[in-house]
């Protein structure tokens, strides 16, 4: 077959799907710095973007794990509320120091994750089935727990977990260690390419990939530093985003994610306990809601019970956007975080611009249903 | 005019430019029954898909006639608006939905706007059954309230409801009991003596003797004999189905086998949908160090169940008593049953064996990934040197482990799982059709590696429908039937015709 013009552009952005990603975003931001006359690109507004990601994102993390595996989980928004609102109430009613209240929140998030997990995993029940539930119940102990109302103030420690910075001289020191790693771990790719005979690629390839992500690095880091520094959650959604790399892609769990997810018939005839894998994810999912559930709490600086309503939608456009398989199968964590930037930046531009609710709902429909269909077109041609 | 109500002439069908149909040739009369007989494999069912237009006019070479004038088919409506109707092996009816409703699907009689003529369709479904003599249905209850074989013969009852002239039966007594057979026969006499022609496929020759005029035998998708059934009998059929030669296809390797090691007793699979039957009853065989141990027999016969219930792999209710060096195992899960020292290679290789989302080599070291583990992370090296020696081992041909499973032929697919199970080192390794769907060379190369594993003391069960491929490489044979173990035999002097007429059951 002639490779035409259009396959050629086709393959590219099937082999690198994070390309056309950035292109969307580098469009959205263009278009919003135009309309807004360069606020969009302030340093202030985007250190906001990053922090109104940040509970998304953490969400998202954990939700590209189970989508992966072939699941769903909808009960995350309510879960993530009901956890917010526990930290709430054990930190303005109870008085309980910080490292409590967080220790007491991520026990309940895994709990009750590992409880999703048991029932989609040994019951049977389908996780959709089980999600809805969640959804409902959960959100229903939140309206109990807080009596409907919004539980406030919270502690000046638990602010600045939602709202406080790094400072500037540390960031700067992270913004090094991480372009250091990049480069090491690049360096670490061709030597092991080498030296299994494979094709290594032109070393002006892995130089423009290393310049590109030291530019990123340089530019975030300074765009955060010139404003306040980098703020808390956007520090944990980096923690979260190399620990969930590195797990999908170095440990033997992550392995059996995608397994599970691809063909978890086949995975259990090899020999593999899918029930454990599954259980698991529900479990790493509960536990992001807690972490989520907290930031969320922080960021407002109260408890409220309609807090995370929807989360679970957010976190799922985001995980499809990043181009994660509806099958189950493959994904990438960091394609999710991309995805979370993206809604976000649709939501803070449009508010920006003072945009319409309901134009607001329309656009980002329709932004998440073309991103699925460029997606599955683009992966037709693979089959 | 023509004589014949259909005419097929040189029908070729390929896959990927494989001929599964090479030129065949088929004529029926009115009022013909027409005994279509092969083995697994050989085309039949290609031939009736090609028939019903399940493969549109012009995905295949060659003509069909009907009534002497083309047939262009290019759906089943259309083949069926023709008067062709064909039964499935399987049964397509709706168990929800009531007798009528089922025998009306899709050519509903309704009344203006689109309601349904209940009152109309009742009357027309009460007297179709009437003509087959099923007198104790009532139309308006869900199907699912009748058994397999009232079941099958509704399925006549809708083909005749769609003016049938030609009426294709697959298999159609695989799930009957002796007596619905010979009510599912006396029913086909019926329609031949008013002008309906029959297609009939069935392994039971017994049957295909009793009712049919004509044989026409395929083989490897070549028309090899149509004779009138009044010249022949059963044996002759069998070997006109058999008919191929044995060649070198299989290699041959010196070795001795040991004790018994491995024991299965009592093996009962129970039918998912149908608790009550049993779809492997009662098995019970042993196995020696390093034999090869064919299990030979018709689809359905329970083989599959039977291995898969063995591995903790069966997904229904199963019981099995399994001993092995002496000691009685617990195979209820994979997991338990590799850790004990089993292996299975699945017969469905895309929906049991590979991994599609994974490369050659994640899907080879899935199956032993905790070995590579140093504090959760997998130590790519070392595992990287096991997907190696592994492609060598087994002359896997592919380019790099880092391709695309999916990128791989048919016969390197299956080395691949192959390797995946062989790294669990297993004392009992299973394969359920380890050559289905691969090349001749790769073939002689897994058979050669079946040999060596046996020669260095691992015991292997094989499942194949191929009966050539049982005789070249297995020690010992059994054969089922209908879920029952219906002969052992050792290897020698053993003809495909007498693995054949026992599985068959008509020694």
């Amino acid at each position: 077959m002639q490779p035409m013009p259009t396959t050629k552009l086709k393959q590219l952005f099937t082999q690198y799907k994070i390309l056309a990603l950035l292109i969307a975003i580098a469009i959205i931001w263009s278009f919003f710095s135009w309309k807004t006359e360069g606020g969009f690109i302030s340093a202030r507004n985007l250190s906001n973007l990053m922090r109104q990601m940040s509970v998304t994102g953490v969400v998202a993390c954990g939700m590209a794990f189970v989508i992966i595996s072939g699941e769903i989980d909808l009960s995350v928004g309510s879960l993530l509320g009901l956890l917010g609102g526990v930290a709430a109430v054990l930190d303005v009613n109870h008085h309980m120091p910080l490292p409590v209240t967080v220790a007491a929140v991520l026990a309940c998030g895994l709990a009750l994750g590992l409880v999703n997990g048991y029932l989609t995993a040994y019951k049977g029940i389908p996780s959709f089935i089980v999600g809805l539930g969640g959804m409902l119940a959960y959100r229903g102990i939140v309206l109990g727990v807080t009596d409907g109302v919004t539980v406030a103030p919270v502690s000046e420690a638990m602010v600045q977990v939602g709202q406080g910075y790094l400072s500037t001289e540390l960031g700067v020191t992270l913004g090094v260690a991480l372009f250091a790693l990049a480069a090491v771990l690049t360096w670490r790719q061709r030597l092991n390419l080498g030296r299994h005979g494979l094709p290594v690629p032109p070393v002006w390839r892995d130089g423009v990939r290393l310049a590109a992500i030291g530019a990123v690095l340089f530019a975030f880091v300074r765009t955060l530093n010139s404003y306040e520094g980098i703020p808390l959650p956007v520090l944990l959604l980096l923690v979260l985003l190399g620990a969930f790399s590195y797990v999908a892609t170095q440990t033997v769990f992550g392995r059996r994610i995608y397994a599970v997810g691809s063909n978890m018939e086949a995975t259990r005839l090899s020999g593999v306990n899918v029930q454990a894998v599954k259980l698991w994810i529900f479990g790493i999912m509960g536990l992001m809601c807690a972490l989520a559930g907290l930031v969320n709490t922080a960021r407002l600086a109260a408890g409220s019970p309609s807090a995370g309503t929807s989360g679970e939608l957010d976190a799922i456009a985001a995980c499809f956007i990043g181009g994660t398989s509806m099958r189950g199968g493959s994904g990438t964590v960091y394609g999710a975080l991309i995805g979370a930037l993206v809604m976000a930046s649709l939501d803070n531009g449009m508010s920006m611009l003072d945009v319409d609710t309901y134009w607001q709902m329309i656009v980002k429909g329709c932004i998440l249903t073309l991103a699925v269909w460029v997606d599955v077109a683009t992966r037709s041609s693979r089959r | 005019m023509s004589a014949y109500l259909l005419e097929m002439k040189g029908i070729v069908k390929k896959f990927g430019g494989v001929p599964a149909l090479d030129g065949i040739d088929l004529q029926v009369r009115p009022g013909e029954c027409i005994g279509l007989c092969g083995e697994n494999g050989a085309g039949k069912s290609t031939l009736m898909k090609v028939l019903s237009a399940v493969y549109p006019h012009g995905t295949w070479d060659g003509e069909i006639l009907m009534d002497g004038q083309p047939l262009r088919a290019q759906s089943i409506r259309e083949s069926e608006a023709a008067g062709i109707v064909i039964i499935h092996q399987e049964l397509m009816l709706v168990p929800e939905l009531s007798v009528t409703e089922n025998l009306f699907l899709g050519n509903e009689i309704t009344l203006p706007g689109g309601r349904m003529d209940y009152p109309a369709m009742n009357r027309r479904a009460e007297t179709l059954l009437k003509e087959l003599k099923l007198n104790d249905v009532n139309v308006v209850l869900p199907v699912m309230n009748y058994g397999g074989g009232h079941q099958q013969l509704i399925e006549i009852a809708k083909a005749l409801n769609k003016n049938a002239r030609l009426l294709i039966l697959d298999e159609p007594s695989s799930s009957l009991t002796a007596s619905e057979i010979e009510v599912l026969l006396e029913i086909i006499r019926g329609l031949k003596a008013k002008g309906v022609a029959c297609v009939y496929i069935s392994h039971k020759l017994d049957e295909v003797e009793a009712i049919c005029d004509t044989i026409v035998v395929i083989r490897d998708g070549k028309h090899i004999a149509t004779t009138p059934m009044r010249q022949m009998d059963v044996r002759q059929i069998i070997s006109q189905m058999v008919g191929r030669e044995m060649n070198q296809l299989y290699p041959k390797l010196e070795r001795t086998q040991g004790e018994v090691i491995f024991e299965a007793r009592n093996v009962v699979c129970y039918d998912t949908e149908k608790p009550d039957r049993r779809k492997v009853d009662n098995v019970s065989f042993t196995l020696r160090r390093g034999e090869i141990l064919g299990i030979a027999g018709l689809v359905g016969a329970g083989r599959t169940e039977l291995v898969s219930a063995l591995f903790g792999a069966y997904n229904g209710r199963s019981e099995a008593e399994v001993w092995l060096n002496g000691e009685k195992i617990d195979t209820r899960t994979p997991i338990k049953a590799i850790r004990a020292g089993l292996a299975l290679v699945p017969e469905d290789r895309k929906q049991h064996g590979i991994i599609r989302d994974l490369d050659v080599g994640q899907n080879i070291t899935l199956s032993v990934l905790g070995r590579y583990a140093r504090f959760t992370r997998i130590d790519r090296e070392a595992e990287l040197k096991t997907v190696s020696e592994e492609i060598a081992r087994l002359g896997l041909k592919t380019a790099s482990p880092f391709l695309p499973i999916t990128s791989l032929s048919g016969g390197n697919q299956q080395k691949a799982v192959l390797s995946k199970m062989l790294l669990t080192r297993p004392k009992v390794l299973i394969l359920d059709e380890p050559t289905r769907g691969v090349d001749v060379g790769a073939k002689y190369e897994i058979y050669k590696l079946m040999l060596e594993l046996a020669s260095q003391g691992v015991s292997i069960i094989m499942v194949s429908s191929e009966l050539a491929e049982v005789l070249g490489v297995s020690d010992r044979v059994l054969v089922m039937g209908e879920g029952q173990l219906r002969g052992d035999f050792i290897n020698r002097d053993l003809t495909q015709e007498m693995l054949l007429s026992a599985a068959l059951d008509h020694s």
